[in-house]
């Protein structure tokens, strides 16, 4: 009895945490900054349900890649990391510095895919959203 | 609208850039061979003693006589050229382009500051340009492309500033910022801007006539 209890308890908190995590992303409208100790942008905006919705992206590591040796990994993702654990504030090696990975991913594929904002000012609007 | 932006930050940057520099050179080449074909005896007095000294002299406030003279007007264009060359090149969003474009890392300014100098600049174009109306001596040698050139340094700046601050219709904006800089750009070797090339072979001219044909200062 005690254990079903407590299995149950597990249970519930891991479907309360997953539920946590994605309600997170449903409420995501702007890219975290915080690891940025003075930020000179205000934080891009960035939707993640809608975004992915009108892109049309449903695979994870589309943004969420993991790279060896200079190449993207395709059947690995990293949406269980932050993008700052890899990406330090300044270049190191192949890893871009953090704020050059989001200008790269996110703006890259918008000008590849003649999509989405690519102009400074569309992605940091003057006052903070 | 992305079209545009594309095209004018993309393959239109780099044929500002391109016409920059290679006119540039062009009529440095142009300038030499011309002195070769019909003045080639001003190599007989110049010197690098002269040069240097008088290309010195003029590039500190208040160095020479006639800038001690028209003290507002020293004050004016040296704050106007060193806006004009260190905001454009130090601008933290252009430091961000040139990283991520080209690779190049460079300082950056604080944002204030360049909003300072950005509105130093533009109105140091009002003071040029009331003075080329205002100023008989100044008036006789002004042509009327001198005006559309004052107003060609400034519509970057006034275009910049209206984009940084997303006042109104930024993505125009920020389209119009960039095609008047490289128009900007593209017109320095061909317009009165090419004094941004030729003035120190100018003042090593003067300044090696007056040091060693005319035993006076240049200053």
């Amino acid at each position: 009895m005690k254990k079903q209890a407590l299995s149950l308890l597990i249970s519930v908190l891991a479907s309360v945490c997953i539920s946590a995590a994605a309600c997170a992303q449903d409420n995501m409208t702007a890219v975290d900054n915080r690891v940025f100790e003075k930020p000179e942008r205000t934080r891009a905006v960035f939707r993640h349900e809608s975004h992915n919705e009108r892109a049309k992206i449903d695979v994870c590591n589309e943004c969420h890649h993991v790279m060896k040796d200079g190449k993207k990994l395709e059947h690995e993702s990293s949406e269980d990391k932050r993008c700052s654990d890899c990406h330090g504030l300044a270049d190191s090696g192949e890893t871009p510095s953090l704020r050059k990975a989001f200008h790269l991913n996110c703006r890259g594929c918008h000008e590849k895919s003649g999509k989405g904002p690519v102009m400074c000012g569309e992605c940091h609007p003057k006052e903070d959203r | 609208m992305h079209d545009i932006y594309q095209f004018v930050s993309g393959p239109l940057a780099r044929l500002a850039f391109t016409v920059f520099v290679i006119g540039s050179l062009y009529r440095l080449v142009q300038m030499f061979v011309l002195v070769y074909r019909k003045e080639k005896f001003i190599f007989s007095f110049m010197s690098w003693k002269y040069s240097l000294r008088s290309i010195f002299h003029w590039i500190i406030p208040f160095a020479a006589v006639n800038m001690q003279q028209q003290p507002i007007m020293t004050l004016v264009t040296f704050t106007f050229h060193i806006c004009l060359l260190v905001t454009p090149v130090f601008l933290l969003s252009h430091a961000v382009l040139w990283e991520e474009r080209w690779n190049i890392r460079l300082w950056s300014l604080p944002d204030q500051l360049s909003d300072i100098m950005t509105l130093a600049v533009i109105g140091c174009c009002f003071f040029f340009w009331g003075r080329r109306i205002k100023l008989p001596e100044v008036r006789y040698l002004t042509f009327a492309s001198d005006y559309a050139l004052l107003g060609m340094v400034a519509a970057p700046f006034v275009t910049g500033l209206i984009a940084y601050h997303q006042w109104i219709d930024y993505p125009f904006f920020m389209i119009l910022h960039i095609l008047s800089g490289e128009i900007l750009l593209m017109a320095v070797p061909f317009t009165r801007l090419s004094h941004m090339l030729f003035w120190p072979f100018t003042r090593a001219y003067m300044g090696s006539e007056f040091g060693n044909v005319r035993h006076a200062r240049d200053w």
